[in-house]
């Protein structure tokens, strides 16, 4: 099944003789519990990639479908982000006066869903990913391997599929960071999808498949998903 | 480095017969050095002409346990305190060919980059995935690692030289 799927997508930045095509037609699927990383240097596209993937911004033309509705025809794009689609960057990703399980709760309660299942939710998603010894700290109490665990946590949290991850390395040591990507490779088999961007070739090759984004294009493929390979 | 020297490495941990070694040799260092047991059996013999190993006793299959002697575990102590010198290493047919495309007519590069990139990291990923897999000790693993900072290396020098020719057309 497919997750998510961008067709033909273009994302043209201002316009006339100062237009900036970042994205230049670019299709891309991610099937249920697969990990795909795309890689490019800075400005080939890759951030405008994922903004588009999750509806923090919208194509010039093309699609971008999420477990299988079309964006454009979503009203609420903030609901879509908060019950489909996890966000992970590079850093700020926690809210410093609150405790890591509080972190995971904050989507859940957005949404409405009352605190004390909001709780057990964050708890259940904190234990899968072996962070529950983290529930009560603050952010500032855990190391930045910590934090990174605690914020895929509340990417997750809930009925969420659809991880988006930029650069969800930068800040880390490469044990640490070896460790976060196989943590979101260990979610992917267990049924989650991963889109993440990275420049690191050592951690895109933790993907199912790599993608390789040059100047708004895909330029190459590694081959088809390695699913059998897991 | 030679075979002598991981086996002296081995043999600090205790007395052990040639395929016992062997054995462990590989489960240290993974598929980048496969030993048969001949090789063992004539460097244990090397060894014990020039007094870094003694036979002991039989075991019950006729095999010959070796222990480590005094000189040994001097020569042991010898290489782990020797820094590695870069030795001439061979070619790299990749560094050949990339700059022999930048210097060839009708070539061009940036498709062979591009090719060799994805190759390379089909490369990394395959490592990667022995990596996740694998559940035996620290040594095999750091191996890994190695030869994954060596992929790696090279996929940031192709991005690097995609990047210096774009940059020079």
């Amino acid at each position: 099944m497919t997750v998510l799927a961008l067709a033909g997508v273009t994302r043209v930045h201002g316009d006339g003789e100062t237009a900036v095509h970042a994205l230049k037609g670019v299709s891309l699927q991610v099937g249920e519990g697969e990990l795909v990383a795309v890689m490019g240097p800075s400005g080939s596209g890759k951030s405008t990639l994922l903004n588009l993937a999750g509806g923090l911004d919208r194509p010039t033309s093309g699609a971008v479908h999420v477990d299988g509705r079309d964006l454009a025809t979503v009203r609420d794009l903030a609901a879509l982000r908060r019950r489909s689609v996890g966000y992970v960057f590079q850093d700020l990703n926690l809210i410093t006066s609150l405790t890591a399980a509080e972190n995971v709760m904050l989507p859940r309660e957005l949404d409405g869903v009352r605190s004390r299942r909001a709780r057990a939710e964050a708890m259940a998603v904190l234990t899968e990913i072996g962070a529950e010894s983290l529930a009560d700290r603050f952010p500032d109490e855990l190391s930045g391997g910590q934090r990174q665990r605690v914020a895929i946590a509340r990417a997750l949290v809930g009925e969420r599929r659809l991880l988006l991850a930029d650069e969800p390395t930068g800040a880390l040591d490469t044990p640490t960071g070896d460790e976060i990507l196989r943590l979101l490779a260990a979610r992917c088999a267990a049924g989650a999808s991963v889109l993440l961007v990275t420049h690191e070739p050592r951690y895109a090759a933790w993907a199912d498949r790599v993608v390789f984004l040059r100047d708004g294009v895909i330029a190459d493929a590694t081959d088809v998903p390695m699913a059998s390979a897991r | 480095m030679s075979i002598r020297h991981g086996l002296l490495a081995l043999l600090s941990r205790g007395p052990r017969h040639g395929y016992q070694l062997r054995v462990e040799f590989e489960a240290s260092t993974g598929a980048t050095w496969p030993l048969n047991v001949g090789q063992v059996y004539t460097t244990l013999a090397r060894m014990e002409r020039d007094g870094l190993v003694e036979p002991g006793e039989t075991d019950d299959q006729g095999r010959v346990v070796y222990a480590m002697t005094d000189a040994g575990r001097a020569e042991m102590e010898r290489w782990f305190t020797t820094p590695v010198v870069p030795s001439d290493r061979p070619r790299d047919e990749l560094v050949i060919k990339l700059a022999m495309a930048v210097e060839a007519k009708e070539v061009e590069v940036a498709e062979v980059i591009r090719r060799q990139r994805t190759a390379t990291m089909r490369t990394l990923q395959q490592l990667t995935r022995a990596k996740r897999d694998s559940a035996e000790g620290a040594a095999r693993l750091l191996v890994l690692d190695s030869m994954i900072f060596q992929a790696e290396a090279e996929q940031r020098w192709l991005d690097h030289c995609e990047a210096v020719l774009k940059e020079a057309r």
